[in-house]
């Protein structure tokens, strides 16, 4: 029984189909809530899936050039990682499929796995602009890395400041109880520059639109994606999708978790409505506002604003309030 | 089932390539106003990529001047199957103005297949829509074909 339970964690619900239903609805939202704000008609909801399907039919070409094995291993190891994310996450007021005492340093390695997997395969496949979209990747990772570590600090600490638990906890168990008990996390007035920081990262962590310098379609070829095709291009657009999804879901259980009613399926409707609000406020109005950023102006924009907002939070914390 | 619904998605959600085969510029003008908020051809499930690899759809505009001759071969070659090509405005169907030049060499159907032209100089964004929606049906043809 429990090896089936087991099962329907993974491929079921916080896993692999929830994951992937989720990731289609949130990026078909985007684009059409980013074609309204630009007065179109935008793409039919499952837009995403029809591309996800097409890619499926469409021939893979492996370069001459390219690494084989790995050239085709990169997609399919980087969006395991990813949906095994979601395992750690207590969402809906569930509890997680595997809860320790780490959680968000484990969280914290899979996400950089997702691209890492990403440069693997841009290395992996010789061309000279998934060269230039890898080296932009590095560059946007370096950037978003140091503030969302930040982050987790700063709700790691705020948890441990109160409680007093000692050794320091990066249970994500015990942040989503200590939000029970204590109301949610963005409520307290030293967490909100926390949750604007985490706001920021997200759309640079998952690749959208201002900070998709590494595959800036028209001025480096796609970057990164630009010598694949085929099935390992639908995967790779799956993971997309899916750590849209994923980071909005870390936002939900790092400062709007706790909240719960007692019926399972109240509670998961509610998590979705957080998770499509804040796609929208993550994904939709950059998208339709900003331009591209240049890769140091990402940079700068990062380790300054960003970084500093998740500072004053830590310093916020260390003062009590 | 899965098969079908691939066979469905391919006409859903069709990718374009844009060649400028020694365009003037003014139908690649015309072009990116069928992607603009007036035509929205993203209803459709247009999307215009960087990379031959990822389209469906190549769009070739312009006389094929001996200079882009041979990028335009290799191009269309690192292209997946199924693929449709749509030759835009009347220089790759004839030459145009510059038809008899030293420097061409065209029409497009001397290097590829083409299975839609649009003529007109420049033609219209909604002739191109048109032309647009019929490669995806052939699209959709074509993905049938290769699985037999």
């Amino acid at each position: 029984m429990s090896v089936l339970m087991n099962l329907f964690h993974v491929l079921v619900f916080p896993g692999l189909l929830f994951c992937v239903v989720m990731g289609v609805l949130l990026s078909g939202l985007d684009r059409i809530w980013v074609a309204r704000m630009q007065r179109r008609v935008g793409p039919p909801l499952l837009q995403p899936l029809y591309d996800f399907l097409k890619c499926c039919g469409k021939e893979t070409i492996i370069p001459r050039h390219a690494r084989k094995a790995a050239f085709l291993a990169a997609p399919v190891v980087g969006f395991v990682a990813l949906v095994s994310i979601s395992l750690f996450l207590p969402v809906a007021g569930q509890e997680a499929v595997f809860s320790g005492s780490s959680d968000l340093v484990v969280i914290l390695y899979l996400l950089t796995l997702v691209s890492v997997c990403m440069i693997v395969g841009a290395a992996c496949s010789g061309a000279p602009f998934a060269g230039v979209g890898l080296s932009r990747e590095m560059v946007a990772m370096i950037s978003y890395e140091l503030p969302f570590v930040l982050v987790i600090l700063a709700v790691s600490s705020v948890t441990f400041t109160v409680t007093g638990n000692v050794p320091q906890s990066f249970s994500l168990q015990a942040i989503v109880d200590f939000q029970a008990a204590n109301g949610a996390l963005i409520t307290r007035l030293s967490m909100i520059p926390a949750a604007i920081a985490m706001l920021l990262v997200i759309p640079c962590e998952v690749g959208n639109h201002p900070f998709d310098v590494a595959e800036a379609e028209t001025e480096i070829c796609e970057g990164t994606l630009s010598e694949y095709s085929g099935a390992p291009l639908a995967i790779f657009r799956l993971t997309h999708m899916v750590k849209m999804y994923i980071m909005a879901a870390l936002f939900c259980v790092m400062f709007l978790g706790g909240i719960t009613t007692g019926i399972v399926l109240l509670d998961i409707a509610i998590f979705v409505l957080f998770c499509i609000v804040l796609t929208f406020i993550t994904s939709s109005l950059p998208h339709a506002v900003c331009a591209r950023f240049k890769v140091e102006q990402v940079f700068k924009f990062y380790w300054t604003v960003v970084a500093g907002l998740a500072v004053i939070s830590l310093i916020l914390v260390w003062l009590g309030l | 089932m899965f098969e079908k619904m691939i066979d469905d998605s391919m006409s859903k959600s069709p990718w374009i390539f844009h060649i400028n085969a020694g365009s003037c510029n003014g139908c690649d003008i015309e072009l990116v106003s069928v992607l603009t908020p007036r035509y929205d051809a993203e209803r459709l499930g247009f999307r215009l990529t960087g990379t031959p690899r990822q389209a469906d759809i190549v769009v070739v505009s312009g006389p094929i001047t001996v200079q882009t001759r041979d990028r335009l071969v290799r191009t269309l070659a690192q292209v997946p199957d199924p693929k449709c090509v749509v030759s835009l405005g009347s220089c790759p169907c004839s030459g145009n103005v510059f038809k008899g030049s030293y420097a061409i060499d065209g029409p497009l159907e001397k290097w590829t297949h083409v299975d839609v032209s649009v003529g007109g100089c420049t033609p219209k964004p909604e002739a191109i829509i048109a032309a647009l929606a019929k490669a995806t049906e052939i699209l959709k043809e074509k993905r049938k074909e290769m699985r037999k």
